[in-house]
């Protein structure tokens, strides 16, 4: 687990500096409470699962408000007139970029296979041990992995 | 002016990627877009393009079934089709290589990598050092 905790935040530090321009922060709070002041919130949240050497599912929540700033700074365009399409559209291709981004980053023997990305309530982003809060200067979010 | 498919199912990702090639000198590209790769084989089939970008993990068809698709058409197999997609270990991008890609980018990617990109497969003829586009924020 800390092998793709840690390819993972390398991977979302770069797709959020590169695609989105936002330097990124992480959390050293308690992330669980972090997450439910997210899941409380207007929210998004999407998941795409993975198969290789190991497997598991990768979850990303993002308060609407966050991922507005996330679209308009990736398309370069004002967010105002921004549909679901292009949010639900950012928030999937975002997971898809952060996990295929984290999992090459790790030594396998078997390539790893990834999902279409999911939307999904974000009710059903879970908490506890795998989480980790995203801050920017702008958008806050929460990344969640499951390995199974 | 040069003609290029975008084959990707995220709309955000597709514009995002005709907008950085448009900043990086392309300014009088034309642009198909489809959102697998069946859909790229129908447009495929009415209009001629010099250079398709692909994504690979996507529904209905993916990017290395469209590439395979593509290369066994007499008519289409010379069309340089380069992937863009997350997944990319040493065995993934040889699996797409031996299908037939012509290139493979890693996203996330920059505007001068997309640029490198169509300056490989299509040289600088086409290049618009004028074109500012409007996309100030693509300025990476």
């Amino acid at each position: 687990m800390k092998t793709i905790l840690a390819a993972m935040k390398t991977s979302i530090s770069e797709v959020m500096e590169t695609m989105f321009f936002l330097p990124v922060e992480y959390s050293e709070k308690p992330a669980e409470k972090e997450v439910r002041m997210l899941k409380g919130k207007q929210n998004k949240a999407c998941c795409l699962d993975f198969s290789g050497d190991f497997s598991g599912t990768v979850y990303l929540l993002v308060p609407i408000r966050s991922l507005k700033e996330m679209a308009e700074n990736f398309m370069g365009e004002p967010g105002d007139l921004f549909g679901d399409e292009i949010l639900e559209g950012t928030l999937t291709e975002t997971v898809n970029m952060m996990s295929g981004n984290a999992l090459r980053k790790v030594n396998t023997e078997v390539p790893f296979q990834l999902s279409i990305p999911r939307l999904i309530p974000g009710s059903e982003f879970p908490g506890g041990e795998g989480s980790m809060i995203i801050k920017t200067t702008g958008p806050e979010m929460a990344v969640h992995v499951i390995l199974r | 002016m040069i003609s290029l498919l975008i084959v990707d199912d995220s709309l955000p990702m597709r514009s995002v990627i005709k907008k950085t090639i448009r900043a990086a000198g392309y300014g009088q590209s034309e642009f198909l877009e489809a959102a697998n790769g069946k859909e790229a084989l129908a447009l495929l089939k009415n209009n001629w393009v010099d250079m398709v970008l692909t994504d690979h993990n996507m529904p209905v068809m993916n990017g290395l079934e469209f590439i395979r698709a593509v290369k066994a058409d007499e008519i289409l197999k010379t069309i340089p089709v380069v992937v863009i997609s997350t997944e990319g270990n040493e065995s993934r991008i040889r699996e797409f290589m031996e299908g037939g890609a012509a290139g493979y980018l890693a996203k996330p990617f920059t505007a001068e990598t997309i640029r490198d990109l169509i300056v490989k497969f299509l040289g600088e003829a086409n290049y618009d050092e004028d074109y500012s586009g409007g996309n100030e924020n693509l300025d990476f």
